[in-house]
């Protein structure tokens, strides 16, 4: 035996000091596999992000509000020429399957009954942002623009703005327009329609 | 309305900062019976975060099979030694260490899964998993209670023996080297030479 130490502080040896643990990675089968199994189940609240199975904050008040808002602005507004799809996945790669606030989809007969919604048929994902800002930010969006994603709108609660986020290249958005109360805010894909930030971000 | 260029956001690939979906022992079994892991899947549950455990080289497989010899040899009868398997820390948190030394028990945990109560000793071969094996799981070991982890250091050719665990870590850390003898607190009667473990090139 060479030294005997008696350790002093926690931190030398404290979990999360280092040597980060990279997590298993799954696809997206053995993701639907788990759905299947009763592993996952519809109480939770996951998202597949790059192959990892993130737990997606928890839904407030406000954040519900806003989506509700959003829901009918754009429903009441786009009609039948797209399909407003609220709070359900589309499918960015075979390991990313994210679950934005609201898509608005490229009309399909059958309502994407026979099969999820590819990065092609997304025409415009909006993100309603409240504690969960930071990781729509840094995490969500860069994947929705390395999937070609043309506009990604962040509904920013806590500042009651709307980003826009367009022209997605070299796996950004080199494009962001910001939207306030009392402007009126139009998607890249159907420019005639015109809705008002309040509509969506209700007061 | 105002428009701006924005900046390169961190790379996307980056799946350390994620608020990672985390899963229980059962969850974990659960995904073993329905074919999501498979056994060439090298895994280990952590806090409920499903890690992927660095590739064996060389020098660890060797390691741990001369472990196996040298407890195999020496325990005999009087405990079980357990490769390379699970055992189970809390209902979040099941590592696979490279050895662990087992309560005798007539079935050879086939009923049931080794849980704190169980382990005597725990042996971790560290090459590259050093800081992980120090910083992660260590710590882990001592929550439980488990009595003695050696961290079995390549790179340094030594031997850490943590021992006395209390407040979720070990307050006894000893060193050992070539030319030096090792004794599991568990079985004191047995003297393992470091050189045999760890022999030079």
């Amino acid at each position: 035996m060479v030294t005997q130490t008696k350790l002093r502080t926690n931190s030398e040896t404290g979990p999360g000091s280092g040597g980060q643990p990279q997590p298993r990675l799954f696809t997206i089968d053995e993701y639907y596999a788990m759905a299947e199994a009763g592993i996952l189940t519809e109480d939770d609240r996951v998202e597949l992000i790059d192959g990892v199975i993130v737990k997606m904050a928890p839904i407030g008040s406000t954040h519900i509000g806003s989506v509700n808002s959003s829901t009918r602005a754009l429903t009441t507004t786009v009609g039948t020429r797209a399909i407003v799809q609220v709070q359900s996945p589309v499918r960015l790669d075979d390991a990313t399957e994210p679950q934005p606030d609201l898509a608005l989809l490229r009309e399909r007969a059958d309502f994407y009954g026979s099969g999820i919604a590819g990065p092609e048929d997304v025409l415009l994902v909006i993100e309603v942002s409240d504690s969960s800002v930071d990781y729509d930010r840094n995490e969500k969006l860069p994947r929705y623009a390395r999937a070609g994603i043309p506009e990604v709108w962040l509904a920013i609660l806590p500042e009651r703005v709307i980003e826009a986020h367009t022209e997605p290249a070299g796996g950004r958005y080199t494009q962001m327009r910001t939207f306030r109360s009392g402007d009126t805010i139009s998607p890249g894909c159907f420019p005639d329609i015109a809705m008002s930030v309040d509509d969506i971000l209700p007061v | 309305m105002v428009t701006t260029q924005t900046k390169p956001p961190p790379h996307p690939a980056d799946v350390s900062q994620l608020p990672l979906r985390r899963f229980t022992v059962d969850e974990y079994f659960a995904m073993a019976e329905a074919g999501i892991l498979r056994k060439e899947d090298k895994v280990e549950l952590i806090d409920g975060v499903i890690v992927a455990m660095a590739p064996m080289g060389r020098n660890h497989r060797s390691t741990t099979n001369r472990y196996t010899r040298l407890f195999g040899e020496s325990v005999r009868r009087r405990a079980i030694v357990q490769i390379q398997s699970s055992v189970v820390l809390d209902d979040r948190t099941m590592p696979e260490p490279d050895l662990a030394l087992l309560r005798e028990q007539a079935d050879f945990y086939r009923s049931d899964d080794a849980g704190p109560e169980d382990v005597l000793l725990v042996i971790e071969v560290s090459d590259s998993s050093v800081d992980y094996d120090r910083n992660e799981k260590l710590p882990r070991y001592a929550r439980a209670g488990i009595p003695e982890v050696w961290l079995t250091i390549l790179p340094e050719r030594v031997i850490e023996a943590h021992t006395e665990p209390a407040d979720g870590r070990y307050a006894v850390r000893r060193i050992f080297a070539p030319g030096d003898t090792i004794s599991p607190d568990c079985f004191p009667d047995i003297a393992l030479s470091v050189d045999e473990i760890l022999p030079g090139q």
